[in-house]
């Protein structure tokens, strides 16, 4: 390793540690959930290591928990998975020169938080070429301590009090997470459109309210952004 | 055995979703539409997932005082868009609800 290799894989370690004190309790209900669902706790530990994404963690507990057929888990799992999408066009353009190790391994450490410090430090001045060091720090970070607080939760898992409510953490992180996202009148219009018909759709079988609602809010965002430019 | 197949493809379509344009395809190459609509993923799927999680905390509507998730949503709904640190709302969240909780007790 470079010694400036080192120096932006330590800054990377260094610039995302304000978010992990997030990431410990999110990660410990993550695991939490999973056993609370059903799982044993080296499922919900395999999860952990093999999607690394808390909300597609949480999605799967909950829909193993109300035992909902494969094929609308996953489903449910690919909708709250489309931003990555989003992420990965944002970032390929400051990986395009990488090799291919480089970018299965940057693409795999992508989680929200990631993105956003990505996203910060590429758009920094001044020379460019190490700075996958940096997202690669901030990346294995982000991993090593999300999975040892999963490993906890999903250990001590039953053993915390339900009137701790820990499980509101879960919510709390999302909306944490949704708040800075509304910017513009069209977010706005997505999230109140997926949010009234979260509730709204709640009762449809197989738990196919959050695919629904999430592809309402998009459509309405959308078609608001349409109206607008017009 | 089902279980291991939900564990197995929500890792394969998480890394799919990830390595979508940094490992496979060029995003210019994609239709505009398909990328406008994408900006809406984030809060359209956070949203469906919050407000669920402070409406109906036990699966049925509680749209009235006496849901303290609700409140405590509130407070960090209010505090998320003043302070940057996401941590700021988490813990202000979880404060409230206790509050309200023991009040409630």
């Amino acid at each position: 390793m470079l010694p400036n290799a080192r120096s932006e894989f330590l800054a990377g370690c260094r610039d995302i540690s304000p978010v992990l004190v997030g990431t410990v309790p999110f990660g410990f209900v993550a695991g939490v959930a999973a056993v609370g669902a059903g799982m044993t706790p080296f499922e919900g530990i395999a999860l952990s290591f093999i999607a690394f994404s808390g909300i597609a963690q949480l999605v799967v507990a909950q829909l193993v928990a109300a035992q909902a057929p494969a094929l609308v888990t996953l489903g449910a799992v690919l909708v709250v998975s489309l931003r990555f999408l989003m992420y990965s066009a944002s970032f390929s353009p400051h990986l395009a020169h990488l090799p291919a190790r480089w970018r299965v391994a940057l693409a795999y450490l992508m989680t929200d938080q990631g993105f956003a410090m990505g996203m910060q430090i590429y758009g920094r001045p001044g020379d460019r070429s190490l700075r996958h060091w940096h997202a690669l720090g901030a990346g294995v970070t982000l991993f090593v301590v999300w999975q040892a607080a999963v490993i906890a939760g999903a250990v001590a898992g039953a053993q915390v009090p339900a009137a701790w409510s820990l499980d509101f953490v879960v919510t709390l992180s999302f909306l944490a997470l949704l708040v800075p996202a509304l910017r513009t009148r069209a977010d706005l219009a997505a999230a109140v459109v997926a949010g009234a018909m979260a509730l709204v759709a709640a009762g449809l079988p197989y738990k196919l309210a959050l695919v629904t609602a999430s592809l309402a809010g998009i459509a309405a965002g959308v078609a608001v952004e349409r109206a607008h430019r017009k | 055995m089902s279980e291991w197949l939900v564990i197995v493809g929500a890792g394969v379509v998480t890394f799919l979703t990830r390595a979508s344009f940094i490992v496979f395809a060029d995003p210019h190459k994609f239709p505009h539409g398909f990328r406008v609509a994408l900006v809406f993923v984030p809060a359209a799927v956070l949203a469906a997932i919050v407000v669920p999680g402070l409406a109906m905390p036990h699966g049925s509507l509680e749209l009235s005082t006496a849901n303290p998730r609700l409140l405590a949503g509130a407070v960090a709904i209010a505090v998320a868009a003043r302070v940057k640190n996401p941590l700021a709302s988490i813990v202000a969240g979880m404060v409230a609800l206790w509050g309200l909780q023991s009040l409630a007790a």
